[in-house]
């Protein structure tokens, strides 16, 4: 039972991991991270490897709709033009892939900026609307500007190389997609402890109130949609060198939704929400595979309907949430720390 | 400048246009009573066409009462759904409202995969075949006897909501719930009858779309450039709905016919950055003023 | 077949699949695994189950004789929706829990992007559903094969076949958009110069698109002798034919390997009569003497096979022929390897799958046979002899 934690300053105060307990968890964590290559198979690698390229992207996203309240449909978009950035770059400049992710991540978080320019004029369900726009304009982008992406067909693009060493397998990829996630999701938790995060805050509680405290309404919004492209264009590519293959239908709008559904079922507005959603979002088309296998010798039925079955699941998911726990996962999960913190006492 | 050429393109611009319009008139008359943008729209017209595909295999049946089933049913699922689904949200911010449409279009993408597959099928053929010329025009029939419903369908309302009681009590309803509880009117009443409405015109919209183009689950995306439509014509304008209905489906011919298919979704999008850029409220919407 | 009774065959194959390579462990010669994209479910579903049937049935007739040079041959499928990256996730997945020797692809765009990872294991052929010309490049594709001609190749068959009957004709192609679709566009302009045909038309339909009444209307602007399809399964055929027909027009209509199953043509309704198609294959009902193998067929599955069906089976004997004749010569088995050995096969008999021996060129088994459609017998019969391409 924690009774309770005394700061001393302000600066403890703002920190992100008060106790040593939590201290001790993340250094756990981190830990299991770095040796989970060592012990884990192939496919493991590979779902940690897709979680990790999630988590970074929904963070993205959680920055922008989470935090700031402006609903983006474009999130899988942006995560196009990093890969599309990255993977042309990998094969025409030869540049070091951390450049890539780089470069990547600038010219989607341009391409954000644009998308965000009309926040001034419109607002809420308009300004979703007009980022579906832009993500069927960026899809045709896609498939018809051939010179740069290859088309319809796409690209297929050589894997990163660290000091010559090629990156090819889920395991290997996994330290170029680890360690940049979990650096994008710390900064990510910190930007909220600054003047801009709080911002972001001020903004989707009531954006107008924001404007007479003295925050400029179109920077800010910019900002936010500048961010977190970055994140998914630096997602993007790291998608890019995990899976060397992008073609138009690699990032189509059920991504974004995907996105916007982790998000929401994760939790808006919490970092941790981010990262549970993007988590279980993954796992559960994972979840669905191991039922069928275990149902098919009793219902024969069962492998045709998984894929039907999973488009439910997804579709219920997000109904579900939205009824019944609109603050999501992180909300049942810090329900479930306070009764341990709590214990023996009652909430 | 092959002018017969343009205008049969016309021609069928303004009907996939006049199909536009009907589908729109949903989403409106939702939008209309519940404040709700209803994504679904597209699946809830890819059920109504699926379920008279499924009516119509009972060969015992004539066709016009699987069209008339069809319809029904599918109202009722919209019933079904707005009771279920939309009202525990009532009072939610409007982009959870969407998100959960947007998670109801998944489910009945699902449902319809499950029962009927997922692959494309064709429905039965209840449109005379026989092409119709104006002057020296050719307009595929399909097209054109969907361009007649839908025009007939569309006048009927656009006329009984300013006659009507009923649109009254709609317009009341979206604009002040507590206000017209007082005035006697039975708001959650309302609430589901719009909702039944539109899914049975979706439907047959649907059933239209289906008969030109074939059915399949990934039918839904139809509701994207529905989308665009409502909101080029204002979300809450049912004389906009048609208008911007007629305006996106001859863009969008006119794209296709002169640049080439794959320009289609692109004009249609483009025209509605134009739109949210220049006059966000669409053509014919009413401006929200917000208040803090 | 409906759908239960397609799951209930495919579970017990899976079943089986999974004992068998649980069993293979006892024998002392190592199971070859033949793994593979396939989509069951979705779009191509039609395709998908029956390429799923075929490979079964291939691999048990093959386990029946003896298997590969002494190796049983086991199948691990995986759903795929024909979706790309569920396509690379199944590939992945597979390949890191066996020893893949074979895979089957369930589309031209996966075939595309994960030949080179096939190249850089090094360690498996690929084949799979697709004819894609840009695939029959055997230097920049060495380890894929297709099992049969090219879709330009097919453009060609059917362009031939329209030089026989109407020489210097106008010729449309209608192409869905998708990478499936636009494979041949290039090569059929080339053809049809070469043949003197006018191919100026070519139209490009979005995928899934609704309406094609726009698309219709071109052609009736261009009223050419024949319109020729490629990358569709079905929809939107039906249609263009008979707004065609209602127009007036004269034109008749041709469709590559995809759109030429038997089931789906019936499917047309009154627009099917006349169809011509090509395909590589015979087809399930196909009564011609000698062919053992048909009549094998036929008497493993009772209902009618589709086209997709003949794929999985041939491009399966096929690829087990390439690696038998690798482990004859004492190769090691691996990508390069089989290959050699399928390139190796000449005046093959497939028992009666293909009309004539079957030689492999290149990546391709360039033979095909035109088939056109008879509303009275409700069946696609042959229209001219096997063609062979060389």
């Amino acid at each position: 039972m924690r009774i309770g934690t005394v700061k001393e300053n302000y600066i403890a105060d703002a920190a992100l991991f008060d106790t040593s307990v939590q201290k001790g968890w993340l250094v756990a964590l981190l830990a299991g991270l770095v040796l989970l290559p060592f012990f884990a198979g192939q496919y493991a690698s590979y779902l940690a490897c897709l979680v990790l390229i999630n988590i970074a992207s929904t963070t993205g996203l959680n920055i922008l709709t989470g935090f700031t309240g402006l609903v983006s449909l474009g999130q899988a978009a942006f995560m196009g033009v990093g890969a599309y950035t990255v993977a042309w770059l990998e094969m025409k400049a030869g540049t070091p892939f951390l450049l890539n992710l780089i470069i990547g991540g600038f010219a989607a978080s341009f391409i954000g900026i644009i998308v965000g320019l009309p926040s001034l004029r419109v607002k809420g369900l308009y300004l979703a609307i007009a980022t579906i726009a832009a993500s069927v304009i960026l899809h045709f982008v896609f498939a018809n500007w051939t010179a740069v992406t290859g088309g319809v067909s796409g690209v297929t693009m050589p894997a990163a190389s660290l000091f010559g060493y090629e990156l090819v397998e889920p395991k290997q990829v996994y330290w170029i997609i680890m360690p940049v996630t979990v650096l994008m999701v710390f900064g990510a938790a910190n930007i909220f402890r600054t003047r801009i995060g709080r911002a972001f805050i001020a903004i989707r509680d009531r954006d107008i109130s924001a404007e007479v405290l003295g925050i400029r309404l179109l920077r800010y919004k910019l900002l936010s949609f500048a961010l977190s492209s970055f994140y998914a264009g630096v997602a993007g590519g790291l998608w890019a060198y995990f899976f060397r293959v992008i073609t138009p239908e690699s990032f189509p709008l059920m991504m974004s939704i995907f996105f916007l559904a982790a998000v929401i079922v994760g939790g808006m507005g919490s970092i941790l929400g981010g990262i549970l959603g993007a988590i279980f979002m993954t796992m559960v088309p994972e979840v669905l595979k191991m039922m069928v296998g275990v149902l098919t010798p009793f219902w024969s039925d069962a492998i045709a309907v998984m894929s039907p079955v999973r488009i439910i699941v997804f579709g219920a998911l997000i109904i579900f949430f939205l009824i019944f726990e609109p603050d999501g996962l992180a909300e049942i999960w810090r329900n479930i720390r306070r009764y341990f913190h709590l214990w023996p006492f009652k909430t | 400048m092959d002018w017969l050429f343009f205008s049969e393109i016309g021609l069928a611009g303004l009907g996939s246009g006049g199909l536009y319009a009907l589908t729109g008139l949903a989403l409106v008359l939702i939008y209309k009573a519940t404040r709700v943008v209803n994504m679904a729209i597209g699946e809830l017209l890819m059920l109504g066409a699926y379920v008279f595909m499924g009516f119509s295999a009972i060969t015992v049946l004539p066709l016009w009462v699987s069209i008339i089933l069809a319809i029904i049913l599918t109202g009722v699922c919209g019933g079904i759904i707005e009771r279920t689904i939309i009202r525990p949200m009532l009072g939610e911010s409007a982009i959870s409202i969407f998100m959960v449409t947007i998670g109801l279009g998944s489910v009945l993408v699902g449902v319809v995969e499950i029962i009927w597959g997922a692959q494309p099928q064709r429905l039965v053929e209840f449109i005379p075949k026989d092409p119709i010329f104006i002057g020296e025009a050719y307009l595929s029939s399909k097209i054109g006897y969907a361009f007649l419903v839908a025009a007939i369908v569309l006048g009927t309302f656009l006329i009984i909501f300013r006659t009507w009681r009923g649109g009254i009590a709609l317009r009341a309803t979206a604009g002040d719930q507590g206000a017209a509880y007082s005035m006697g009117i039975n708001v959650p009443k309302v609430f589901s009858s719009v909702w039944v409405i539109a899914s049975m015109i979706a439907a047959g919209a649907g059933i239209l779309v289906g008969s030109i183009g074939g059915i399949s689950p990934n039918m839904g995306v139809y509701g994207l450039s529905v989308l665009v439509v409502v909101i080029v014509g204002g979300l809450d304008s049912l004389l906009g709905a048609l208008v911007a209905g007629l305006l996106v489906g001859l863009i969008e011919t006119y794209a296709g016919a002169y640049l080439g298919g794959e320009f289609k979704l692109l004009a249609t999008f483009s025209l509605l950055v134009l739109v949210l850029v220049v006059r966000p409220y669409g053509l014919f919407g009413t401006h929200e003023i917000e208040r803090l | 077949m409906s759908i239960k009774n397609f799951t209930k065959r495919a579970t017990g194959a899976l079943l089986a699949a999974g004992l068998l390579s649980g069993v293979a462990q006892a024998s002392d010669k190592k199971d070859l695994v033949l793994g593979g994209s396939i989509p069951l479910t979705g779009v191509f579903a039609f395709a998908g189950v029956g390429l799923h049937a075929g490979i079964q049935d291939s691999v048990k007739v093959i386990n029946e004789s003896g298997g590969i040079e002494g190796h049983k041959l086991v199948y691990i499928p995986e759903d795929t929706a024909y979706k790309v990256d569920a396509s690379v996730a199944a590939f992945n997945k597979i390949t890191s829990q066996h020893d893949v020797n074979f895979y089957y692809g369930d589309s031209t765009a996966f075939e595309k992007t994960i030949s080179p990872e096939v190249d850089r294991s090094g360690k498996m052929v690929l084949t799979g559903a697709s004819f894609a010309s840009e695939l029959n490049d055997p230097v920049k594709y060495p380890n894929v094969f297709i099992g049969g001609p090219s879709y330009t190749d097919m453009i060609g068959i059917l362009m031939e076949h329209i030089v026989k009957e109407k020489p210097g004709a106008k010729v449309v192609l209608v192409h869905s958009d998708t990478e499936f679709g636009r494979d041949p566009v290039e090569g059929a302009k080339e053809t049809a110069t070469k043949l003197g045909l006018n191919l100026d038309l070519v139209i490009s339909t979005a995928p899934g698109g609704v309406d094609v009444s726009t698309e219709v209307l071109k052609i009736r602007r261009a009223r050419p002798d024949y319109v020729i399809f490629h990358g569709y399964v079905l929809a939107p055929i039906p249609e263009f034919i008979t707004q065609a027909r209602s127009m007036g027009l004269k034109t008749k209509f041709m469709g590559t390997f995809w759109s030429s199953d038997n089931s789906m043509v019936q499917k047309m309704g009154d627009a099917a009569d006349g169809f011509m198609g090509v395909m590589p294959y015979s087809y399930y009902y196909d009564e011609s003497e000698n062919a053992p193998m048909l009549e094998k067929i036929r008497s493993m599955r009772d209902t009618y096979q589709s086209n997709a069906y003949m794929q999985g089976f041939f491009n399966t004997m096929m690829m087990a022929e390439g690696a038998r004749n690798a482990i004859k010569a004492g190769k090691e088995l691996n990508g390069a390897n089989i290959k050699a050995g399928m390139r190796a096969i000449k005046d093959f008999d497939t028992g009666g799958i293909v009309g004539i021996p079957v030689t492999v060129k290149g990546n391709s088994v360039p033979v095909g046979r035109v088939y056109s459609f008879d509303a009275s017998k409700k069946k696609m019969l042959p229209a001219s002899d096997w063609i062979r391409l060389d």
